[in-house]
């Protein structure tokens, strides 16, 4: 009895979950595309044209308005859409796999038309889009650098949001005292490894829960640095609440790319550091020695231990790196955008990287690329605010946080940490 | 594995957040309730505040400032407690009556509810609620007898400074975002945008107004100033808007970073307080401020209950009463067009006889 019922479970699973994980894409560009007949076919708006603007009004080359009909274009969009979905369902009833090109042709469809429907009437500024998307993203993608690295090796990083706020407050109290914003960026970075050096020592150290740990720390920090935001900052504005900026810095000839340039080569020292910050961490991850043992502590401390990697202090040197690029970001708040340290003004923004590094499977550029999809996300939603969308402000208010949430449990499938990823290393 | 430790960490971190807050709530010590035979003024006014605290340059700033100044003139000490979430709003008013306070303002609309009920339970105590009229169940009048509401018609207010932004528009683009859609923040947005409305229609302009449609409009999720509100402030400059109405404590600072950064002569107006006045950084951008009379109103009722003639009557800021007013030009003075100063105070007048209505769910 026990064996017939094992044998052709064994055997049907394998095919079975196959099909069950592959027919996900198809149902779920399926919704999308009826989403779009209803929106786009059969709620016409009021307005007969919809207007993108791709040009900065201070860029070299200009180029030209495009005015879209807006019930035409939904039409199309919603045409080719539903032509998607069909031959993504055609391909999985084939047994064949939906390329990751079909869904990213169908998301930028999607958009489009979406744009085109509730910019009707109005002009759309594809290039504010972009430019606040790389705003929202950038405090997102130092946090997921700092949790990538830190979960990595193996210490699971909860207190990107404290490693953040301590960074904006560092950065803005010291930028203002010496005047000087680099000397800032560097009490960022100082901030957010000083927050990781309790994580480090507890977690490592004394084998307390990493999670608690993290937790703990992200309510210290808040409360720390709001207190001291209400009893020493605000008494004395003009001394330690005045930094200065970053200005930014437009790099020649890049920064005058249609579309593309202003949103990446038009931005402030911070951003730049961020682009190398990417590039260094993918690079040292995979391709140099210190990566490897870093992956192999986080993977399996005791091989790394019997040939000779001293698991606990690497970990506290990377968790305390991790720190410093979380930090840096939070300089991001203060000395990158509004120019003052506010209470809680990461606003969560930590926990958003921490869904990031998993959405981003625990690699960097795909991370990065996590973190930029809640910042489009967000500034969609910004800017569509501004214009009048028919959609109600509640509704758009969550939309950020819709996608993530699709994004990481519709699109990621099964994501595996690191293995040893929140176990204390226990040197027997 | 991993999912429930991240579940646990999340419920973990409400628990820690709460605790560590309610903890806040009892920090101050207990005082002692004697009797109140004693021949002095045996006073004690007290305060709770919302989310922003009592540091947000704005209302509950405002409020705070007011209660100070009327127990300063009284003679007597007062309490004050700041919440630093909803589930604070209800302990912090149990502890302050067990303090014995006589008292207790409530700032802001969102602590109605447990106002209403702690008013409830506490009939010996009076209320003073800024911000809502406590009518949690909707009858159309204040739940208890012993809660004066404070609120302020701010629209009339944005009226004028939404006609001001008109007359002052270069573009023909006025732009404002808020906080979060609650009515406190709306209101102004309201008012605002019929200002325009109604310049266009005297001079037969145009000026479009974004970020507020009468329904739907623009807003940040929160009211910490941050990438968020800059964001939005820079779109709004995208689409050629040359004044700036954000509402809602401290996001003003965002705007005026995008302000700084896009090298425009772009006017920010200012909320609650003569933003001028509180942060003069900003004084540059301002062409002026939507003022909400929070400190006098305060101040007054504070000080009417402490005499002993506390009253239940609803206050309502207007123009008329002064509760709600513009602030002057400052240093926008010389880039506004001649004789807006007049043109604002005989439609001042008219809102004040009628002749001019602006709608606002307090208007009536």
């Amino acid at each position: 009895m026990s064996t017939e019922t094992t044998a052709p479970a064994t055997a049907g699973s394998a095919p079975e979950k196959t099909v069950i994980t592959s027919w996900k894409a198809p149902i779920a560009l399926g919704v999308f595309a009826l989403l779009a007949v209803v929106l786009f076919v059969f709620t016409p708006r009021p307005a007969d044209t919809s207007t993108f603007r791709l040009s900065t009004p201070s860029d070299v080359i200009q180029l030209p308005e495009i005015v879209l009909p807006t019930h035409a274009t939904g039409i199309v969009m919603t045409v080719l859409l539903v032509a998607l979905s069909a031959y993504s369902a055609w391909l999985v009833w084939q047994k064949r796999r939906v390329p990751l090109w079909l869904i990213v042709v169908f998301a930028v469809l999607f958009l489009i038309a979406f744009l085109a429907w509730a910019g009707a009437g109005a002009s759309i500024p594809i290039y504010g889009l972009l430019i606040g998307t790389v705003s929202l993203s950038v405090p997102l993608i130092f946090g997921a650098l700092g949790g990538v690295i830190s979960e990595r090796v193996g210490v699971v990083n909860i207190a990107i949001e404290g490693q953040l706020l301590a960074g904006a407050f560092a950065s803005a109290v010291i930028a203002s005292i010496t005047g000087n914003p680099y000397v800032g960026l560097i009490g960022a970075a100082v901030a957010g490894v000083l927050v990781s050096f309790v994580l480090a020592a507890f977690a490592i150290k004394y084998f307390v829960d990493q999670i608690i740990v993290g937790v703990v720390l992200n309510v210290l920090v808040i409360g720390l640095t709001s207190f001291l935001f209400s009893q020493v900052l605000t008494e004395n504005t003009e001394l330690l609440n005045r930094p200065p900026r970053f200005e930014q810095i437009a790099i020649p000839i890049l920064s005058e790319i249609p579309v593309i340039g202003p949103m990446l080569f038009r931005q402030s020292i911070i951003v730049y550091a961020m682009y190398v910050a990417v590039f260094l961490v993918w690079f040292g991850l995979f391709h140099t020695r210190w990566g490897l043992r870093l992956r192999a502590v986080g993977e399996h401390p005791q091989a790394a231990d019997t040939v000779g990697i001293k698991v606990t202090t690497l970990r506290f040197w990377n968790v305390s790196l991790a720190g410093a690029i979380a930090g840096f970001g939070g300089a991001y708040f203060t000395l990158g955008s509004v120019g003052a340290f506010n209470k809680e003004m990461t606003a969560g923004m930590g926990f958003i990287a921490l869904a990031a590094v998993i959405f981003g499977r625990w690699d960097p550029i795909r991370a990065t690329l996590a973190a930029l999809l809640f910042g489009f996300a967000s500034n969609i939603q910004n800017v569509l605010g501004i214009i009048g969308s028919p959609v109600p402000s509640e509704f758009m208010l969550m939309v950020p946080y819709v996608v993530t949430i699709f994004a990481v449990a519709g699109l990621v499938g099964v994501s595996r940490p690191p293995a040893a990823n929140g176990t204390p290393y226990i040197k027997s | 594995m991993k999912t429930i430790s991240r579940k646990a960490a999340l419920s973990g971190l409400a628990l820690i957040g709460t605790s560590a807050l309610v903890l806040t709530g009892c920090a101050s010590a207990p005082e002692d309730d004697g009797g109140n035979e004693g021949e002095a003024i045996d006073f004690l006014p007290c305060m709770v505040s919302d989310e922003g605290g009592f540091d947000d340059k704005s209302f509950n700033q405002l409020g705070f400032e007011g209660m100070v100044q009327a127990a300063d003139e009284l003679g007597v000490e007062y309490n004050e407690v700041e919440s630093n979430a909803e589930t604070d709003y209800a302990p912090n008013l149990t502890n302050l009556v067990d303090q014995g306070c006589d008292v207790i303002v409530t700032v802001g609309f969102a602590l109605a509810e447990a106002a209403s009920e702690s008013a409830g339970a506490n009939p010996d105590v009076n209320y003073i609620s800024i911000d809502d009229t406590v009518d949690t169940d909707f009858d159309g009048e204040t739940d208890h007898e012993n809660i004066k509401p404070l609120v302020y018609d701010t629209a009339q207010a944005a009226f004028l400074g939404g006609y001001a932004a008109a007359a002052t528009s270069q573009t023909g683009v006025v732009g404002t975002f808020g906080g979060q859609p609650f009515p406190t923040v709306t209101i102004f947005m309201d008012g605002f945008k019929q200002g325009v409305e109604y310049y266009n229609e005297v001079n037969g302009t145009s000026v479009s107004v974004l970020g507020w449609d009468g329904e739907n409009g623009s807003f940040t999720g929160g009211f910490a100033a941050g990438t968020e509100a800059q964001t939005i402030a820079q779109g709004l400059i995208d689409q050629n808007a040359d004044v700036i109405l954000p509402v809602g404590g401290p996001i003003y600072q965002s705007a005026a970073a995008a302000i700084r950064d896009s090298d425009r002569d772009i006017a920010l107006i200012g909320v609650d307080a003569d933003v001028y006045e509180t942060d003069p950084s900003v004084g540059d951008l301002l062409l002026t401020s939507i003022r909400k009379g929070m400190d006098v109103s305060v101040y007054e009722a504070v000080l009417a209950a402490g005499e002993g003639d506390f009253s239940n009557e609803a206050y309502v800021g207007t123009l008329e009463n002064g509760g709600v007013s513009l602030a002057e030009f400052h240093d926008w003075e010389s880039k506004v067009p001649a004789g807006l100063w007049d043109e604002l105070e005989s439609l001042k007048e008219q809102i004040i006889s009628g002749e001019v209505t602006v709608e606002s769910y307090l208007a009536g």
